[in-house]
């Protein structure tokens, strides 16, 4: 009989008028990998929230060790044995990775005492047996975000817990480091540990799981062993029935061919060479052309020029060395929405307005036609789909998902030439997703259209939308041949640079 | 120029500087902690009256400096009351502390004495040279016949190093100034950081204030913090947040105030405000990232937790 670590039952949870969860439930077992599957906004992250003591719920119980208990603080719930990987990291990036993961492990007697020297034992032996590997002493903030993950749970693992909960944790990953953290999860539930774990791709969810939770509007709606479910019941229970005909399920390694030649030449860097904000190389001499009509898939690990290179092609960064020639009518959709993408105090309109404020058609850079604005802003409410009240609804207020498709559409009203998409589908729902997608495959559509360039750590999404694919690995691309292009044989030069293939 | 003035103008340079180290090491742990405490001019009024109203209800400098300290702590708790604890406006909150404490200051010392125009007489700080020390040529006299209070000074600087750089407490508090979210989810209380930080800085500035009305005036004056809370600031900026950088930035800044004194005795007739401009240049220059490349803590001045 496994014991039953962690049971989470009727959970409600509110956010002023919003109910991010309405009655949710959670069983962990020992020994298990549990995957937690649902759209955004379905309240998984709220879910781990609060048995990861971050968040208290307004109603509901939460029993660890089949004692009900109340987790006021991070702190209880780690005493209690639970461990929370963050989907936004919660590292300090000025510290070194060794002060990380000594911060918040208190020695008991003395807390005046020197920890480090400890802490980097327990540290070295944890990364020998678990072959997670990341250097002690450099500062996190130059770290990639793959290396940072791995720092993220080696300090859920310090303290031993047994329920480690991640949340989101491949959105960053390389292929082969997604197999080797399976692998890892895997080994960890081996030991008699329980691994929650929030992910947004089913096939990922059907490799890794043990079984399934799936969370829709709030509610679990889906309990199952993961011998009983397959794709399609699954996105069935994400979506909901009546809108699960409209979403294609995902093919991993499923590459497109070009769908006709490329039309006239929209933008091209000559031998471009870039640096990043803190002075480090990012893009390494790099020359590429971009057509209209076509979309440029580029492939690579975050933190291999990515960055530089998006800001490059946007314009918002000239070259150090080399050259950019970049059209007028360039869109940019930055990666981080609530970061780049959009003012979360701002409105509808006025997030609108941020893209098209040089436009002359909207008052160029004198006085704003705003009547014009908001017509234009209602427009791509309508066209896009976005689930709000009016324009003049925050911008914060929107879910993920429709945060995104108001990016992308007001980029696609100025992108009459270029388009440079940065990871536009990471933590989206599979709905969302299929709708930028579609989006970028349609906007590319006739040869006069403009040029799509797909920056992207999904290797499965560089594959399947782009009629061209190059991997920029270490500040430098690489074209890769039709005939190569499969998961592994980019994927191993994604992590390997250019003598990985043969 | 004679031995004799440089000998003054070193002399004058620890004294002027010993204040704005106390209230700028103090202040950088603050700091550290993602608090910049503008009303440290108010926590340096009230502690320079705390110190005299104390040493003349116990008739000792001593008591006056633990007097001082006392009233810096609640200058520096009204901040913290609504900056940390209400989440306000770090700049404003500051700003009121300061104008707050300079009036409130005024009127107790109004209320208490009188406009008798009889100055206050207070028992004084004495310099308490340290044998053998005190007698190494140039530097003795300089470093090691002054106040306590000086003393007080160089010990902080290695202990707060220590404390910032090597303890688990000080990792928390850096983590706390770095990035407060993190550091909730690593388990820390990041309010109770933050005001107890504050706290610290407020009872330096205290003891600075004291150190001013009982070892420079040996009396009491309204304003006479006379803008050190805000030089404090820019001397921990300058000093890059670190303890021993920051005694020294004080020192020079004391330095540059001490120029006027060996100006005179050499008899130069350039203004000697022009050399008091000269920390603020090196400053702008610390800011500017020209002397090395450490910042400021990242979530320095932001209310915690963020409005979403």
């Amino acid at each position: 009989m496994t014991r039953v670590l962690a049971r989470l039952s009727g959970v409600v949870r509110r956010f002023g008028s919003v109910e991010a969860l309405a009655g949710a439930d959670l069983e962990v077992l020992e020994g298990e990998v549990h995957a937690v599957l649902g759209e955004n906004g379905a309240g998984k992250t709220t879910l781990l929230g609060i048995l990861g003591g971050i968040l208290r719920p307004n109603e509901g119980t939460v029993e660890i060790d089949g004692t009900p208990v109340t987790l006021s603080s991070p702190g209880d719930a780690w005493a209690r044995g639970v461990g929370l990987v963050h989907q936004h990291f919660m590292l300090v990036p000025a510290l070194s990775v060794l002060e990380n993961l000594a911060l918040g492990r208190r020695s008991t007697p003395g807390r005046l005492s020197r920890t480090h020297a400890h802490v980097r034992s327990d540290a070295s032996r944890l990364m020998e047996r678990t072959g997670l590997d990341v250097p002690l002493d450099v500062r996190v903030e130059s770290l990639s975000v793959g290396q940072k993950q791995r720092v993220e749970i080696l300090r859920a693992l310090l303290r031993d817990p047994r329920i480690l909960v991640l949340d989101e944790p491949t959105a960053a990953l390389a292929p082969a480091e997604v197999a080797s953290l399976f692998a890892l999860l895997r080994d960890l539930a081996a030991e008699g540990r329980a691994v929650v774990l929030v992910a947004h791709k089913i096939d990922e969810v059907l490799a890794v799981a043990d079984r399934v939770t799936v969370l829709r509007r709030g509610r679990t709606t889906l309990t199952e062993l993961r011998a009983s479910v397959d794709a399609t019941s699954l996105v069935r229970a994400i979506v909901g029935g009546e809108a699960a005909d409209r979403v294609s399920v995902w093919s991993p390694g499923q590459a497109t061919a070009p769908r006709r030649a490329r039309g006239q030449e929209v933008a091209a860097l000559v031998d471009a060479r870039a640096r990043d904000a803190s002075g480090r190389v990012g893009v390494d001499g790099v020359s590429l052309a971009v057509g209209r009509g076509e979309i440029l898939g580029i492939a690579g690990v975050d933190g291999n020029g990515q960055r530089e290179l998006a800001l490059l092609l946007a314009g918002r960064l000239t070259p150090d060395t080399g050259s950019a020639r970049i059209p007028d009518g360039v869109g940019f959709i930055p990666q981080d929405r609530t970061l780049e993408g959009l003012i979360g105090e701002f409105d509808l309109t006025e997030n609108v307005a941020l893209a098209l404020h040089a436009d002359a058609r909207f008052g160029g850079r004198s006085l704003l036609r705003w009547r014009d604005i908001r017509t234009e802003a209602d427009r791509v409410r309508v066209r896009f789909g976005i689930v709000a009240p009016g324009i003049d609804t925050r911008g914060g207020a929107l879910s993920g998902g429709n945060q995104q498709r108001l990016v992308v559409g007001r980029e696609l009203l100025v992108a009459t030439d270029l388009l440079v998409a940065e990871n536009p589908t990471r933590g989206l729902d599979v709905s969302a997703t299929a709708f930028v997608h579609g989006e970028l495959r349609q906007v590319t559509d006739a040869v006069t259209g403009p040029g799509v360039v797909l920056i992207s750590s999904d290797l499965d999404e560089v594959l399947a939308l782009s009629d061209r694919v190059l991997v920029l690995s270490r500040g430098r691309v690489h074209e890769i041949a039709e005939g190569v292009r499969t998961r592994e044989g980019v994927g191993a030069l994604m992590l390997g640079g250019a003598d990985a293939v043969a | 120029m004679s031995e004799a003035d440089l000998v003054l103008f070193l002399e004058a340079s620890v004294r002027l500087g010993v204040p704005l180290a106390l209230a700028a090491m103090g202040e950088a742990i603050t700091e550290r902690s993602g608090v910049i405490n503008i009303g440290l001019e108010g926590s340096l009024i009230a502690g320079a009256l705390g110190g005299a109203l104390a040493a003349l209800a116990f008739g000792s400098a001593e008591a006056g400096v633990l007097g001082g300290a006392a009233a810096g702590v609640l200058a520096a708790l009204v901040f913290a009351a609504f900056a940390v604890g209400l989440g306000t406006d770090q700049i404003i909150t500051g700003t009121a502390v300061t104008l707050g404490g300079l009036g409130f200051t005024g009127a107790v010392y109004q209320a208490r004495f009188g406009a008798t125009g009889t100055a206050l007489t207070l028992p004084t700080l004495a310099p308490l040279p340290i044998p053998g020390l005190a007698d190494i040529p140039w530097l003795g006299s300089a470093l090691f016949a002054q106040a306590p209070t000086a003393y007080l000074a160089y010990l902080l600087a290695p202990a707060l190093w220590y404390f910032l750089f090597r303890t688990e407490w000080g990792l928390e508090l850096r983590a706390v100034g770095e990035n407060p979210d993190a550091a909730q989810a690593a388990g820390v209380r990041v309010r109770r950081v933050r005001v107890l930080a504050t706290l610290f800085g407020g009872a330096l500035a205290g003891i600075a204030g004291a150190h001013l009305a009982l070892a420079h005036a040996g009396t009491f004056a309204e304003n006479m913090s006379a803008g050190r809370g805000f030089i404090a600031i820019a001397v921990v900026a300058l000093g890059r947040w670190n303890p021993p950088l920051v005694l020294l930035a004080a020192l020079l800044f004391g330095a540059a105030s001490a120029l006027q004194f060996l100006l005179q005795a050499v008899g130069v007739d350039l203004p000697y405000q022009l050399f008091l401009a000269f920390p603020y240049l090196l400053t702008l220059a610390a800011l500017a990232g020209w002397l090395g490349r450490t910042r400021a803590p990242a979530a320095l001045a932001l209310p915690w937790p963020r409005r979403g």
